[in-house]
Formats: C-alpha cells, structure tokens, sequence
C-alpha cells in the first residue's frame, strides 16, 4: 500500500546503520504501513492493546533494573538481566523522543523461551504500535510475546 | 533533417536551462564570506553556506555531538547571540520552549548565511581533533578490550575526563559515527590516550572497535570532554564503579599516586562474576604503593567454579555495609562511574551515610 | 491572432470563472495534501503562482519564436515540461536560500510542482486559446491567484474542522473531497460572468 513521504523517510531512518547498526526493519520489504496494520490485527485478535503489552514489558524491565546486570527473579515466572550502557537512541519516528540505550533480557522459566528488548522498543509499541520487522534481531512479534509474557 | 533539428532544438534548449541554473545555483548558493563572533571576543572568517556546526569544526572548534551532525542526538545545541533564522522544524523536537526563549539552536542543523554572533563554554576551546593510530589493542576481560592510540600532538587533559571516538562507515552503516570513552590512561602520559571499551550487543562502535580495528589503524579523535575529575579537597574518596567504568578511576587513581595524594580512598568494583574482573594485580601494586587506598571488588553472581573468596553481593549492598562499619563522621566525596540506575542506587546509599549530594559526582552518560 | 480580449479580465476569469482547480480539477494532488496546514499552504500557493506566471510567459516565447518558425510544434510537450522542471528547479534553490523552513515544509511538493498538471494546463491553455504575450502573463498570474486562493481556502476550512465531531470514516480525505465538491459547487455561480476567450 502506498504510505506517503513521511513514512518513507521514517522506514529510511530504521534501516540498519541509520539510527542502530541492525535497525528496526531486519529483512522485511514491507512498506512500514504495512507492518504496522499486519501487527495491529494481530494485536486486536489476541484480545490485547499495544498499552497492555507495552505496560507489562516495561514492569519487567524496572524489575530487572534493580540487579544491576545481575539476573533477577519476577513473580517466580521470569528471569530477567538488565543491562545499561551510555548514550541514546533517538526515536526513528523522528519526533525528538530520546530511549536510553538499555538491553533487557527475559526468560519465561517454563517455557524456556526468552526475548531481547530495549525502551525504545517499549517507545515503539507503546506510541506507535510498531513491533519492528520480520526478521529483525529485536522483533516483538505479537503472539509471541502474549504466549511469553502470559498475557492471554 | 528533422529528425536532426528537432534532437538539437530539444538538446539545445535543455543544456541552455542546465547552464541558466548552474549559474543561478553558484548565485544563490554563494553566502560569500562571513563573520562568525563567539562569546563576543574571539572572530573567524568563514565561507558561509554549511550548518553552523561543521562551520566551526572547520574552524577547530567543536561542538560535542554524539551523532555526527544528523540531528538525532540533540546534543549539539549553541546559544546564538545574534538572528540566524527562524526555528527549523528538525530542532523543535530537541529544544525545551526555555531553550527557544534564550535562543538555544541545534547548531547541525541551522546554516550560516551571514553574520552570526554566538555562545559557548569556553572549554570548549580545548577541545582538539586528534589524528592518532591505533597500537595495542588486548583484552582484559570476556567483552572489554584496552586499547591504546598514539597521537602526534601531546593531550592535555584532566583525570575522568573523555574523548570521542570517531569511526568510519562499514557494512550498512554510511558515514561516520562517534561515540564517548573515558580515558584509562593518566594525564602523565601525553602522547596518547588508553580506552576500554566493551562490546555492546549491536553497538555500531563496539562492534567496529571489537570485530574490525587493527594496530596500526587510523583513527580520528576529538577531546577532551567532561566534568568528572578529582575535586581539590581533603576529604575522603568513595569511588564505585564496575566494567568499563574502571577507566575514569583508574586514570584518577593513577594521577593521585603520580601527585602524591594521601587521602583517604576506597574503590568498590562491582562485577557479577570473576570473568568480569580484571586488573586486579595492578589494583594491588596501588595497594601497596599507597598506603590509604583500597580496593574492594563484590561480585554479585559468583560461579561455584570461581572460588571467590572476597566480598560478595550487589554493590550497593556492599558499600552500604563498609560504610556502616566506618561510622559517618568522615568527611566524604562520591565518585560515581555506571549505568544511570546504578548511580542513582549509589546515590541513595551514599546520602544514606551523610554524604552531601554536591559531593557526589558521576560521569553523566549521553 | 490572439483574440483582443482586455487582459484583466483574462486574469479575473481565470482566478474565479475558470478557477484551475475548482473549475477544471486540475492540480489536485498537493492541493489535498498539502492543504493540511494553512501557512504551508500559503508558501505552495505563492508558489504555484509564481511558476504559472512567469512559466506561462517563458513558454510564450518558447513556442512562438523557437518551435513554430522551426516547424517542431509537436515537441511542445516534452519541451514544456523541460522548461518548466528547470524553472521549478530554481525555484526551489531560491526557497531553499530564503526561507528553509518553508523549504523543509513544503518537502517533496516543492519539486512536484513540476507535474502538477495545473501548470502544464494553464500553458496549453494558453496556447489553445492563441494568447498573445501580455494575454498570457496575466492568465497565469490569474490562473495561479484562483489555485492559490483555492489552497489557503481550503486549508482555513479543513482547519476549523480539525476540533470537530466527524464521523470517522470521513475524517481525512473523505471531508476533504466533501468540501472540495461544496467550493466547486460554489465557483460554479460564477461561471458566465465572464469570458475566458
């Protein structure tokens, strides 16, 4: 679907070595457009809002916080590392927001699947519903994460 | 022969509109030479035309920036004294309505079309670009290397202080990117600086640093930047920092053996586990050469396999404990160098124990 | 054989009788898109006009004294096109010079002046009409005042709604195309008044 020229100078900005060295897209050839109404539905057919996702991941990561690098334990059901390093990244939407440059790491104890997410792809889900490209080193994909994070 | 006017007549009026805006383009384009006034004292002529922040680079002085004049870091903001053109719509996002009350411009993006009056700090002027070549680079730990890079000029600067590091494109990542490191090395050694640097999962400069740096690389540097350094005072020092966060310390610490420093000093090094420790021999020569420095690592995660025996847990946890047994009587300085979270637990403990918060001071990230 | 109708009211006809794209929905495209936000709409306006006219008149000469004396008449488009690029090109050096912020607003509409059809169209015009020099200046002033006026109207009205209740679906181009219709409907009441040729 045709998205307009803002849109694609924000896709420019999420390829690799724009803004992160992987970037936000990682070998989908979707337009941006798309991704974003692929996972929206998505969203709605779990029964979930990006709010909802994007809030749990965000308990998790200033529970993680408190070990300092050091794995914590959160509600007997995960284990979760934090680890931070300097400088930002700024928003590939381009409209100012800063994320600190944090890597959060959980693992579902039963499952024993685990993911790896930063605030800025809290920032992404939560404003503006976009869980990265297929492929991408860093994607939430919605259905993964309602199974891992026991939301549904 | 139609054919033949007609491509001539198309061609002609083509190339004559190519030369009209070839001409027109040196025109408009040209801002001639222009003036630049910085904090009302010092003048440059400039050529007119570039941002304001490569204008002054060209003029060796440089504004810090962490995204090399892209505008997405909002770090290069300049007050500018005089009228240098309306708000862009690329600097809105990064200026507060302050900032845009006191004339406070992203200087990446606001170009120089004619005179400019502006301000800035006058350390600043300091600051240098650095041509130097890489020749040692080791590891010291699982994902922290040491570098050391050879200038041709000498550097001065204070213990804590950092640099940027500049490298260029590679793979997908077009043009250059910058990132900070805080000098290892003490201000003794002049004709170079030592940087550790640790590799950050998909970090375009660790990443470069780690998988693509030879001995004998060039390698651009800017510096010296910051306001992390040794207060003059008499009071007791409370370092705390773990991983890369060793360099400002040990640059600090090394500088106060060189000077003879006889404070007080405890440096708590926090680490998970023994894989993440390193210099610990040098650590003890200090030890032993000053009498009234300590240094303490914790590690919070020990592997049975370690056979650790010192002290063990967060490093909070740990500095909350020494300071307890000591009583807070003491006069004390924090010096703080980690993760916002980590100095912000520090913090608390620290005030916990009587420090004062302006005698805490951290190597603010960003 | 230009027909001696007053250039003025060549001007007013074709700013209001035949408003270009109220009248004859050309330049459509950047008129919805760009109709957002009025002072951005103001700037394509300006110029929008600013090409017309003095497009207009470049073409004039183009075409009467280079393509018909050599017989190559039927390269007009293409050689329309390659002057008016050019002009837009230059365009955008002097507003990217004097005014960057308008530049940076303005963003790919700028250089897609070059095929809004309005332009190409008023230059027809001009010459299926058979115009005469000074005919010509004051029809593309005239037809680029009626776009420009219709942009800033239009971008004043899609304004007001903005804090309004719509029905969803209609939110965006929905209304925008309802009230385009509406102020075509309007300009419609001025059709007669007076002649365009």
């Amino acid at each position: 679907m045709k998205q307009t020229p803002d849109f694609d100078r924000i896709q420019e900005n999420m390829r690799a070595g724009s803004i992160t060295g992987p970037g936000f897209l990682g070998d989908d050839e979707r337009n941006l457009l798309d991704i974003i109404r692929e996972d929206e539905s998505k969203v709605k057919e779990l029964g979930l809002t990006n709010e909802t996702i994007a809030d749990k991941l965000e308990i998790l990561m200033k529970q993680g916080e408190r070990g300092f690098g050091s794995p914590v334990k959160v509600d007997n059901r995960f284990v979760v590392i934090v680890e931070e390093s300097r400088g930002y990244i700024p928003c590939p939407f381009r409209h100012g927001h800063l994320s600190k440059k944090v890597n959060v790491n959980v693992r579902n104890i039963t499952l024993k699947e685990e993911i790896d997410y930063s605030p800025i792809s809290i920032h992404l889900i939560r404003e503006h519903g976009f869980y990265q490209g297929k492929g991408s080193t860093y994607r939430l994909d919605p259905e993964m994460l309602a199974r891992m994070l026991e939301l549904i | 022969m139609e054919i033949i006017i007609s491509a001539l007549v198309v061609g002609g009026i083509s190339a004559v509109l190519a030369a009209v805006l070839t001409v027109a383009d040196a025109l408009v384009n040209n801002y001639g030479e222009v003036n630049i006034t910085v904090n009302e004292s010092k003048s440059y002529k400039v050529k007119g035309g570039s941002t304001l922040l490569s204008t002054l680079a060209g003029e060796k002085i440089f504004i810090p920036s962490a995204c090399g004049g892209k505008g997405s870091c909002g770090l290069c903001k300049v007050k500018v004294l005089s009228d240098i053109g309306p708000i862009l719509p690329t600097e809105l996002p990064y200026l507060s309505p302050k900032e845009k009350k006191d004339n406070i411009r992203l200087s990446c993006q606001v170009k120089v079309k004619g005179d400019v009056s502006i301000e800035i700090p006058e350390e600043l002027f300091n600051i240098r670009e650095y041509l130097s070549t890489v020749s040692s680079i080791e590891d010291v730990t699982h994902d922290i290397k040491e570098l050391f890079f050879d200038f041709e000029e000498e550097i001065r600067f204070k213990a804590g202080q950092y640099v940027q590091l500049i490298v260029p494109g590679y793979g997908d990542i077009k043009g250059e990117t910058m990132r900070a490191y805080s000098m290892s090395s003490q201000p003794s050694v002049k004709n170079g600086v030592e940087l550790l640097v640790r590799l950050v999962p998909n970090g375009i400069v660790t990443t470069y640093v780690h998988k693509m740096l030879r001995v004998g690389d060039k390698i651009r540097i800017l510096g010296p930047f910051g306001d992390f350094f040794l207060r003059e005072t008499d009071s007791d020092i409370i370092f705390i920092a773990g991983g890369s966060g060793m360099a400002p310390i040990r640059s600090i610490v090394l500088d106060m053996m060189e000077k003879g420093v006889e404070r007080n000093a405890y440096y708590f090094f926090g680490a998970r586990s023994k894989r993440d420790l390193f210099y610990l021999e040098e650590m003890k020569e200090i030890e032993s050469k000053m009498p009234n420095f300590h240094f303490i690592p914790a590690l919070s995660d020990p592997l049975p396999e370690d056979g650790w025996e010192g002290e063990v847990g967060l490093i909070t946890d740990v500095v909350d404990r020494y300071l307890a047994v000591q009583g807070d009587e003491a006069s004390r300085e924090g010096y703080l160098c980690g993760s916002p979270g980590m100095i912000n637990a520090c913090i608390s403990v620290l005030k916990k124990h009587n420090v004062p918060e302006e005698k805490i001071y951290y190597d603010k990230f960003g | 054989m230009g027909v001696p109708l007053n250039p003025f009211v060549i001007m007013i006809a074709a700013a209001l009788t035949s408003n270009m794209v109220l009248s004859n929905f050309l330049g459509m495209c950047s008129f919805i898109s760009v109709s957002r936000d009025i002072k951005t709409a103001n700037g394509l306006g300006m110029a929008v006009t600013f090409v017309l006219t003095l497009t207009s008149v470049l073409n004039y000469i183009v075409y009467y004294y280079i393509l018909v004396p050599l017989n190559l008449v039927y390269l007009r488009y293409i050689v329309f096109i390659v002057v008016i690029a050019a002009f837009v090109q230059f365009l955008e050096m002097v507003i990217d010079r004097f005014s960057p912020a308008l530049y940076i607003n303005l963003g790919i509409f700028l250089p897609l002046i070059t095929v809004n059809c309005a332009i190409l169209g008023g230059v027809l015009f001009m010459i299926i009409r058979e115009y005469n020099l000074i005919q010509s200046l004051f029809f593309g002033f005239g037809s680029g005042a009626g776009w420009w006026l219709a942009i800033v109207a239009l971008s004043a009205m899609r304004m007001r709604l903005r804090e309004k209740d719509l029905p969803p679906q209609l939110v965006g181009p929905g209304i925008t195309m309802i009230i385009i219709g509406i102020m075509a409907l309007a300009f419609m009441g001025f059709s007669g008044m007076l002649p365009v040729q």
